[in-house]
C-alpha cells in the first residue's frame, strides 16, 4: 500500500530521490532479480496457440505493460531463442480505456494496473478466451460494439425538426447513471461470465447495463421499447443465469447485477404490454 | 413492430421455464412435502390425505396437466440451459458462482431422483392398477420397505436435499430475473429468507423419511 501511494503521487524512485523505500528498492535492482512470464501466444486469427516463457530484469513498480515493453526490446525466450515480439493492446495506462484487458494468472483484469510486486511468479498471461484472438494478447472485441449498436446505446437528439430542450433529470438518477456510465467496454464481465461463449449469442452484462443507463435518461427513454425489444430474444436478458461473477470482476464497480435485475423487470412489463396492447 | 418470431419464442420459452419452476412445479413440491409430513403426526392423517388425493375427480388429467407436462417442460429446458452455460466456479470462486453451478447440478440430480421416485410409487401404482382407496395401503407398504435400507434412505436424502435446495435457490433466481429483487441489499435479504424457507422444507422432508424408517406401520384400505 505504501509503495502504491508513492507511485501514484508520481514520485517514482529515481536514483537520488530520497524516499524511505529507496534503499530496499536499489538493493533489489542490483541483485539481478528477474521476473518470469509464461505467455500464451498465437500468430494469427484461427492459428493454434502455444506457450513461451520469458524473463525480464526486475524493476520496482513495474506493471505488466512495462514488462511487455521489455520483452519487445529483447524478444528472447527464457530458453534463449529469439522470437517475434509479443503483441498486446494498451492505450490510457490508467484503467480507463479497457484496451489492455487480458487474463493474468487465471483472472481477467487490466494489464496496466496489474503491478508485478503483487503477482505470483511465473506470471501467466493469456488473451481473453471469449473473444477471437487477433494475435498473441490482442483480441477483437467488436461483438461488444455490435451489441451496443443493437440496443441503441445512445440518445437520439438529431431529427428533421427541433425537438426542444431536454427534460430535467432528478439528481438521484444522475448519480445512478454516473456510476453506470463508467463502463469502458473492457470485456472483464464477459470473460468471467459462465453463460457467455465464443459461439453463442449472449449479449453480456455490459450490454444490459447500457440499456438501463439510457432508459433512465429522460430523453433516452423515448427509445426505451426498442432497447428492451433488442434484449428480449436469443442471447438476451433471459439467458443470464445470475451467477453474478460479472459484478465481482468489473474494474469500475458498476452494479451490474442491479442493472440486470432492473432490465429483467423492465422486459417483463414490456412483455405483458406487448401481449395486451400490441 | 416486426421482429424474428424466433426471438419471441426464445423469450417466452425461457420465461415459462422460470415460471413453471415456481408454479406449478415449485408449488407442488411445497404441497407434496407438507402433505407427506403428516406422516410424522401419525399414519392415519397421512392415509386420509392420500385417500383424498387418489379420489380427486379427473386425477389423471390433473396429474398430467399440472405436474407431468410442466415438470417435463421445466426439465427439458433446464437441460438446454445447462448445455448453454459453462461453469467456471473453480476459476472465479465467488459464492454466487458456486450457487449457479449447484443450481444446475441439483436440477440434474432431482431429475434422476424423480425418475426413481416416480417409478417406485406412481409407476408401480398405475402398473398394478391400485386406484381410489386401494392406493394408500399399496403405497404405504412400498414406502415402509424403501426406508428400511440405508440405500433407500440415502437416495431419498439426496433427492430431497437437491429438490429443496434447487427450489429455494430457484425462487431467489426467479425474483432476480423477473426484477422483483433489484438492489444489492434486497437480493441479499431475499437470499436469507429463501434459505430459511429451504431449510424448513428440508426439515419437513427428512423428518418424514425418519418417521417412515423408525415406525413402518401397514394400513388397511379405508373405503
Ligand atoms: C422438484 C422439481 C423442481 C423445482 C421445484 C424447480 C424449481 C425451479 C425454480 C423455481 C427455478 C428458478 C427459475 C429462475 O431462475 O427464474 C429453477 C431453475 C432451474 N431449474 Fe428447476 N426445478 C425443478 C426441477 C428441475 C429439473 C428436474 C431440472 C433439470 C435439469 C431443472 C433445471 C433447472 C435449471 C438449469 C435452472 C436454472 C435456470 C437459470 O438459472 O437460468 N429443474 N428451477
Ligand atoms: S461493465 Fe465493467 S467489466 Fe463490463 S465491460 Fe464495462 S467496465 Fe468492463
Ligand atoms: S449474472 Fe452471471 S450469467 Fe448473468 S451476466 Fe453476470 S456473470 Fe453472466
Ligand atoms: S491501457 Fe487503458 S485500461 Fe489499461
Amino acid at each position: 500500500m505504501r509503495r502504491r501511494t508513492a507511485a501514484s503521487k508520481g514520485r517514482h524512485p529515481k536514483k537520488g530521490v530520497a524516499l524511505p523505500l529507496d534503499g530496499e528498492v536499489i538493493h533489489k535492482t542490483m541483485t539481478d532479480k528477474k521476473i518470469t512470464f509464461k505467455i500464451k501466444r498465437q500468430d494469427k486469427p484461427g492459428s493454434p496457440s502455444y506457450w513461451q516463457n520469458f524473463q525480464v530484469p526486475y524493476k520496482p513498480f513495474a506493471n505488466i505493460i512495462s514488462c511487455l515493453m521489455e520483452i519487445q526490446k529483447n524478444p528472447t525466450t527464457k530458453a534463449g531463442k529469439t522470437v517475434a515480439p509479443v503483441t498486446w493492446d494498451c492505450n490510457c495506462l490508467e484503467e480507463v480505456c479497457g484496451s489492455c484487458t487480458m487474463v493474468i494468472n487465471g483472472k481477467v483484469r487490466q494489464a496496466c494496473t496489474a503491478l508485478i510486486d503483487n503477482l505470483e511468479q511465473p506470471i501467466a498471461l493469456e488473451p481473453m478466451s471469449k473473444f477471437p484472438v487477433v494475435r498473441d494478447l490482442q483480441v477483437n472485441r467488436s461483438r461488444m460494439f455490435e451489441n451496443l449498436k443493437k440496443v441503441k446505446a445512445w440518445i437520439d437528439i438529431d431529427g428533421s425538426h427541433d425537438i426542444g430542450e431536454g427534460a430535467i433529470m432528478p439528481d438521484s438518477d444522475r448519480a445512478k447513471r454516473y456510476v453506470m456510465s463508467e463502463c469502458m467496454t473492457c470485456g472483464c464481465c464477459i470473460e468471467a461470465c459462465p453463460q457467455f461463449s465464443l459461439t453463442n449469442s449472449f449479449m453480456g452484462a455490459a450490454t444490459f447495463n447500457q440499456v438501463r443507463l439510457f432508459n433512465l435518461h429522460p430523453a433516452g427513454s423515448m427509445n426505451k421499447e426498442e432497447r428492451l425489444d433488442a434484449v428480449m430474444g436469443e442471447g438476451g436478458i433471459t439467458d443470464c443465469g445470475n451467477a453474478q461473477v460479472c459484478v465481482e470482476v468489473c474494474p469500475k464497480n458498476i452494479p451490474l447485477t442491479e442493472s440486470i435485475a432492473d432490465i429483467g423487470r423492465q422486459t417483463s412489463w414490456q412483455f405483458i404490454k406487448n401481449l395486451l396492447v400490441k | 413492430m416486426t421482429k424474428p418470431a424466433k426471438d419471441e419464442i426464445h423469450y417466452i420459452l425461457l420465461k415459462l421455464h422460470s415460471l413453471t419452476g415456481i408454479v406449478p412445479v415449485g408449488a407442488f413440491l411445497v404441497i407434496h412435502l407438507s402433505i407427506n409430513s403428516l406422516r410424522t403426526v401419525g399414519v392415519w392423517p397421512f392415509q386420509l390425505a392420500i385417500d383424498a388425493l387418489n379420489n380427486l375427480p379427473f386425477l389423471i388429467l390433473i396429474e398430467i396437466g399440472f405436474i407431468y407436462i410442466p415438470l417435463l417442460f421445466h426439465s427439458l429446458m433446464g437441460f438446454y440451459i445447462i448445455h448453454v452455460g459453462k461453469t467456471n466456479m473453480f476459476r472465479y470462486r465467488y459464492q454466487r458462482n458456486w450457487l449457479y453451478t449447484m443450481q444446475r447440478l441439483t436440477g440434474a440430480i432431482t431429475f434422476l431422483f424423480l425418475i426413481y421416485h416416480m417409478g417406485t410409487t406412481v409407476g408401480a401404482k398405475l402398473w398394478e392398477g391400485k386406484h381410489y382407496f386401494e392406493a394408500a395401503p399399496f403405497l404405504i407398504d412400498i414406502l415402509n420397505g424403501e426406508f428400511q435400507t440405508w440405500q433407500g434412505i440415502l437416495i431419498y436424502t439426496i433427492g430431497i436435499v437437491s429438490a429443496t435446495f434447487h427450489f429455494s435457490n430457484g425462487v431467489w433466481g426467479f425474483c432476480v430475473s423477473w426484477g422483483i429483487l433489484i438492489g444489492k441489499n434486497a437480493q441479499r435479504n431475499g437470499a436469507i429468507v429463501f434459505a430459511a424457507m429451504g431449510l424448513g422444507l428440508t426439515f419437513l422432508g427428512l423428518a418424514t423419511v425418519l418417521e417412515f424408517n423408525m415406525n413402518p406401520v401397514s394400513v388397511e384400505a379405508t373405503g
